[in-house]
């Protein structure tokens, strides 16, 4: 058994990165280290998302995204999962009425059931509804279509799109800013945050997407791992300095090192 | 136990799943690669799981719009009448072309449906992007400050690299196009990829270590 040539580097890498993670997760679980992050507005205004459809009298929605909880997307849905949990919690607590559409059916399940447990864990069990978590389609257009119909029939007062986006970015969040609806987006796809930047009220974009569950939560373990996270983007940023100088310098060290 | 059985099968499969895209050659004293045993065992397992997800998904689906039609509460009900009956008629088409590969005919009227009903749909749909695209950029490109400013200009100025009267009106156009794309958009993107990538590999670790539990209910 041996690491599959091209990848040497790349699972050493991983297996660094990891521990360092471990360490500074442990090192904050303890209180040995203290880990804060900067406020994220977009973030802090998910509570004002669930407030105002409370005082509205009308319903909350959340989108995961487009991800599927396997493959490579499945990052993005899990923090997009983490998401959910905290805006089910918020509307809970403020008796907001919330919906919640799925596009792949592998996340169904999931996010039924996380919902329905934060609901009990909240000891308001009664507010889950059958209709809280629907499945629209696993068709892209077909999902965009069945959001904004459900959008504009329940009149959502707040929107909340998280997680992996395509093309049909634009078509979600401009049906909502015609809506009026307050509409908050988290995501790391690169090509649709110029969209959510014009059509939403806050937008939350990259590695947010990721710090978003320790963010709400305040979890010292998790906070760790941000600070570790930072630690190996600072090693990174060092390789790509080396590798710059020294492969301006005439010499292959750094890139025969990475592909080995 | 609710919990923890869940946090250990996905730890397992998960160090599977990585470790075999990594690692190749037979495990020691077991005789079989864990490619092997992603492929054989866990990426079968995936596919029978999937199916159920949507059995479990299609069933939330005829609930929700069956609830609505036998309610008639709002004027929508129609919609939710039309997406069942889409559902039962396309289901039995379906099946019946599986049934009967040797039927062309049917083949043929089923690809109908696509061509003619779901084609134009989509079409249309995304044919509303272009409006979407203006609403939305004339809201992002008032001069409202200094940043919204740059962002102006950036956009004129690559329309008008992008567009041929651009090119009529300045030969420069083009070219700071170019610039505009490759050395300041680019420098962002690759900035954000950084870190999109660094924090999805933070998750996953999380996820796989059972640090992160916000997907299984409650932060």
């Amino acid at each position: 058994m041996n690491i599959v040539p091209g990848n040497v580097f790349g699972f050493w890498l991983f297996v660094v990165a990891s521990g360092v993670i471990v360490y500074i997760m442990n090192l904050s679980q303890k209180g040995k280290l203290t880990v804060t992050l900067r406020p994220i507005a977009g973030l802090d205004a998910l509570e004002e998302a669930v407030g105002r459809a409370t005082e509205m009298g009308r319903p909350v929605h959340f989108s995961p995204g487009l991800g599927d909880i396997i493959g490579t997307s499945a990052p993005d849905t899990l923090a997009a999962l983490q998401i959910l949990s905290y805006v089910t919690d918020l509307s809970a607590k403020y008796d907001a009425r919330l919906l919640v559409t799925i596009r792949m059916p592998n996340v169904f399940p999931l996010a039924q059931e996380l919902v329905r447990t934060a609901y009990s864990m909240a000891n308001k069990p009664q507010s889950y509804k059958e209709d809280t978590v629907r499945y629209v389609s696993s068709d892209q257009d077909a999902y965009a279509a069945g959001v904004i119909g459900l959008m504009h029939q329940e009149k959502v007062a707040s929107s909340i799109l998280a997680g992996l986006y395509m093309g049909e970015a634009l078509l979600i969040a401009e049906s909502g800013a015609s809506l009026g609806t307050m509409q908050v987006a988290i995501t790391a796809s690169i090509t649709q945050i110029p969209f959510f930047v014009a059509a939403c009220d806050y937008t939350i974009i990259g590695e947010e997407l990721y710090a978003a569950g320790a963010y709400v939560s305040g979890n010292k373990a998790r906070l760790g791992a941000i600070a570790g996270q930072d630690c190996i983007k600072l090693a990174v940023m060092a390789i790509i300095v080396l590798g710059t100088i020294v492969t301006s310098l005439g010499s292959n060290f750094v890139q025969d090192l990475l592909t080995k | 136990m609710r919990k923890e059985l869940p946090l250990a099968i996905t730890f397992v499969v998960a160090l599977i799943a990585l470790l075999s895209g990594v690692v190749q050659g037979p495990i020691p004293g077991l005789g079989v690669s864990i490619g092997d045993i992603y492929g054989n065992y866990i990426g079968k397992w995936m596919t029978v799981v999937s199916a159920f997800a949507l059995c479990l998904a299609s069933v939330n689906l005829i609930l929700v719009h069956g609830r609505a039609v036998a309610r008639k509460r709002s004027q929508d009900w129609i919609y939710s009448a039309i997406l069942l009956g889409t559902l039962v008629v396309y289901a039995l088409f379906r099946t019946y072309v599986e049934l009967n590969p040797a039927d062309e005919a049917a083949r043929a009227n089923y690809s109908l449906i696509y061509d003619y009903i779901l084609s134009p749909l989509m079409s249309g749909q995304w044919a509303c992007l272009a409006f979407y695209v203006g609403s939305a950029s004339y809201r992002a490109f008032r001069a409202r400050n200094l940043e919204a400013t740059v962002l102006l200009v950036s956009a004129i100025v690559v329309m008008l690299g992008a567009a041929p009267i651009g090119s009529l009106l300045w030969d420069q156009f083009p070219a700071i196009q170019q610039w505009l794309l490759n050395v300041p958009s680019m420098t962002g993107q690759r900035a954000l990829l950084l870190g999109a990538a660094l924090g999805s590999f933070s998750t996953s670790l999380r996820t796989l270590l059972g640090i992160e539990r916000g997907h299984l209910g409650g932060m």
